[in-house]
């Protein structure tokens, strides 16, 4: 590093202090009349509006909650034994917001937009509020493009469009982080040369943080900057340690981010990790602030708290550049039971839910997908044309496959045709099956549904199923290349594909039980 | 109820009063006894907020202190309250009364800091400025504090207005801990 001469260092100064004017500061100002608890009842700020950011003593920062006729509550972003009754409060007259701009790609940010990555400030665009109405139905239009996730069964039976609301539900420990890590992963993809030649436009992905370990945290952006996702991903961390107020702001702080791209025309994904920690971090400052509680004491708006985010979500229309804003909010369930409060609050305000299940985590099926009860309710047109044709059929399998499950243990006392379902479905769970940080591209995903449901893995023992489908897929990549050529570009399957495909299977079955 | 309601509600109750008598001018004098009374005392005040002391005591303790000294109307009202339970909050009512009488004649109350001891013409120039300002009466409260190293700080009710060096400081300080852009 070159060494800094002191004549450089006051020539800097001078000109920081050259557009520095020294008139009067006019300001408003309130008194704390109490304060714990990491509430402020503060005294004064007659004109102060509601979600304001205000300023208190010692770097702390506060937002606006309750105006109340004679005192306003205000909910702190700091510790609270830094203040102390009598301090002054100042208005800032800016309501609750968040930086945005591309250059926020590739950082850590807390809520506030503030880095916790030690690179440096973060340079932005402007700020933007973090709560702002969602859009109404003009300058929106029905979902179509898929978002592919990069996971063969999320991809064929619960597709996600760009503009969706998906839920990820499931108890701890099951995979639900997992799914989301992929999907950013996936991405990556959408970002190639490649990609914009066949016209699929990139997305940009907002990974929000709340109230989890910091250790995970940290886990999670070295995995994405290992894998280059970074460099489109922006994390909004509001971690377990940090105050309330900030895990409940931070959900909205990523909806305002993820709105900047879409604005721009562009895709973005945000993915809420999680809303049951946020809806637990909004319980308490509410019930601080004395709002009265209503069922498993969460306020009366805890409803409105996830809807007013979840319809952010959206596809704007052409008119309007055409982004899209995709949610992926992710809901952890105490043993198994959806019924609680906020996992049906959820459940009923997204456009579907992929529920995964520890018993089938456990049996080794990863992802644990419980594929009978989740849905998207978008449905086939956010799947390429091929992958609709494909995955048809293999919907129709499984489901004839779990309703004979439990027969499965009478084994060769059944008829033929139950054997035969059953043989076929225990192929094609297995062939779901998929390692995390792996993500499939979408061509690869059609050809290996299409050998899945056209009965080419009968014969193959189902410990070998995963090992034949690798095989299959460097056999025609090196022999039919064409045909995942003809995949990607036309993104349909067209009969001759179909004619190639069946094809290289016979010829590679042949070889295989060789 | 909060003690705002509740206050408001007396006092302007009491106001009106003094309005249709016509004796606002008499009333307010005796209410701004009372109240500066009550903050001086802290011992006043903690007995009227006693609720061991028996409200006959309290009601002959008031007419005691300022049964000579004030309007008859006055002390009417302060047995009234008394009666009604609410000697508790008679700071904040006769507070309250002071508030709208303020309102009502067009004054601001100001509080001016400085450094040190202003000269009777800048006292004078700095009131003008502020009426011109506020477009409204404005009553000044003087203060001296060395700690604001120069200058003067103006508060009018919720505003600020801040002349003095210590903030000058303060807003460099904070213009400095910013990343430096060259």
């Amino acid at each position: 590093m070159a060494e800094i001469r002191p004549d450089e260092v006051s020539a800097i100064l001078r000109k920081q202090l050259a557009g520095f004017d020294n008139e009067v500061d006019i300001y408003e100002v309130g008194t704390v009349l109490q304060v714990g608890d990491g509430i402020a009842r503060v005294y004064g700020l007659s004109n102060v509006m509601a979600s304001e950011l205000v300023e208190f003593p010692n770097n702390v920062t506060g937002m606006v909650l309750n105006l109340e006729e004679d005192s306003v509550g205000c909910v702190l972003f700091g510790e609270s034994t830094l203040i102390k009754e009598g301090d002054t409060v100042k208005r800032t007259k800016r309501v609750a917001s968040f930086p945005v701009g591309d250059k926020l790609l590739g950082r850590v940010v807390n809520p506030l937009g503030e880095p916790v990555d030690g690179k440096g400030t973060v340079q932005f665009d402007k700020y933007m509020p973090i709560e702002r109405k969602a859009l109404g139905v003009i300058a929106r239009q029905p979902v179509k493009e898929p978002l592919q996730t990069g996971i063969t069964a999320i991809d064929a039976m619960i597709p996600i469009g760009r503009g969706q609301r998906e839920l990820i539900i499931g108890d701890r420990q099951t995979g639900k982080t997992a799914i989301a890590i992929d999907t950013i992963i996936n991405q990556k993809y959408t970002h190639t040369e490649e990609a914009k030649k066949y016209g699929i436009k990139p997305v940009y992905c907002v990974y929000v943080a709340i109230g989890q370990k910091n250790s995970t945290i940290a886990q999670v952006v070295a995995k994405l900057e290992e894998e280059g996702a970074m460099a489109y991903t922006t994390i909004i961390s509001a971690p377990a340690s940090s105050p309330a107020p900030l895990q409940y702001i931070a959900p909205y702080a990523g909806a305002t981010l993820g709105e900047h791209f879409r604005d721009t025309g562009r895709h973005s994904l945000v993915i809420y990790d999680d809303l049951s920690k946020q809806a637990a971090a909004y319980r308490e400052l509410s019930l601080l602030l004395r709002r009265p509680p209503g069922r498993e004491a969460y306020p009366g708006d805890v409803f409105y708290l996830h809807s007013r985010l979840l319809e952010r979500a959206s596809k704007l229309s052409e008119d309007l550049g055409g982004g899209s804003l995709t949610a992926l909010p992710i809901i952890e369930t105490q043993q198994g039971d959806v019924s609680a409060y906020i996992p049906t609050n959820v459940i009923s305000i997204t456009d579907g839910q992929i529920y995964l299940e520890p018993n089938l985590f456990n049996a080794g099926v990863r992802p644990a997908i419980n594929v009978g009860i989740s849905v998207s309710r978008v449905g086939g047109n956010a799947q390429i044309k091929a992958m609709k044709k494909v995955a048809g059929s293999l919907k129709i399998d499984l489901a004839q496959y779990r309703e004979l499950e439990a027969f499965a243990k009478f084994g060769s006392d059944l008829d033929k045709a139950t054997q035969k379902i059953l043989a076929k479905g225990a192929r094609l769970v297995e062939l779901l099956k998929q390692g995390q940080y792996s993500p499939i591209p979408v061509e690869k995903q059609v050809v290996s549904v299409f050998i899945g449901t056209n009965n080419y893995l009968d014969t193959i023992e189902v410990k070998d199923v995963k090992k034949f489908e690798k095989e299959f897929h460097e056999f025609a990549e090196l022999k039919y290349p064409e045909i995942y050529e003809n995949i990607r570009s036309t993104k349909e399957l067209k009969d001759d594909t179909i004619h190639l495909l069946k094809k290289a299977a016979e010829e590679f079955l042949e070889k295989f039980s060789k | 109820m909060s003690v705002y309601r509740i206050s408001y509600r007396y006092a302007n109750s009491f106001f009106q009063l003094a309005e249709e008598k016509k004796f606002l001018k008499n009333f307010a004098d005796d209410v701004e006894l009372i109240y500066n009374t009550l903050v001086q005392s802290r011992e006043l005040r903690a007995i009227l907020r006693n609720p061991v002391i028996k409200q006959k005591d309290k009601k002959n303790l008031l007419s005691k202190i300022f049964g000579s000294k004030i309007k008859k109307e006055t002390s009417d009202f302060l047995e009234f309250i008394v009666a009604k339970g609410r000697e508790d909050i008679i700071t904040e009512i006769m507070k309250e009364f002071l508030n709208l009488r303020d309102e009502k004649e067009g004054i601001v109350r100001t509080n001016i800091v400085s450094s040190v001891e202003l000269t009777d013409d800048v006292k004078k120039n700095l009131t003008s400025t502020l009426e011109k300002r506020t477009s409204k009466k404005v009553k000044t409260d003087y203060s001296v504090d060395p700690n604001i190293i120069g200058g003067f700080i103006v508060k009018i009710k919720d505003t600020v207005y801040d002349a003095s060096v210590k903030h000058q400081l303060e807003l460099l300080r904070k213009k400095f801990s910013q990343e430096i852009s060259i």
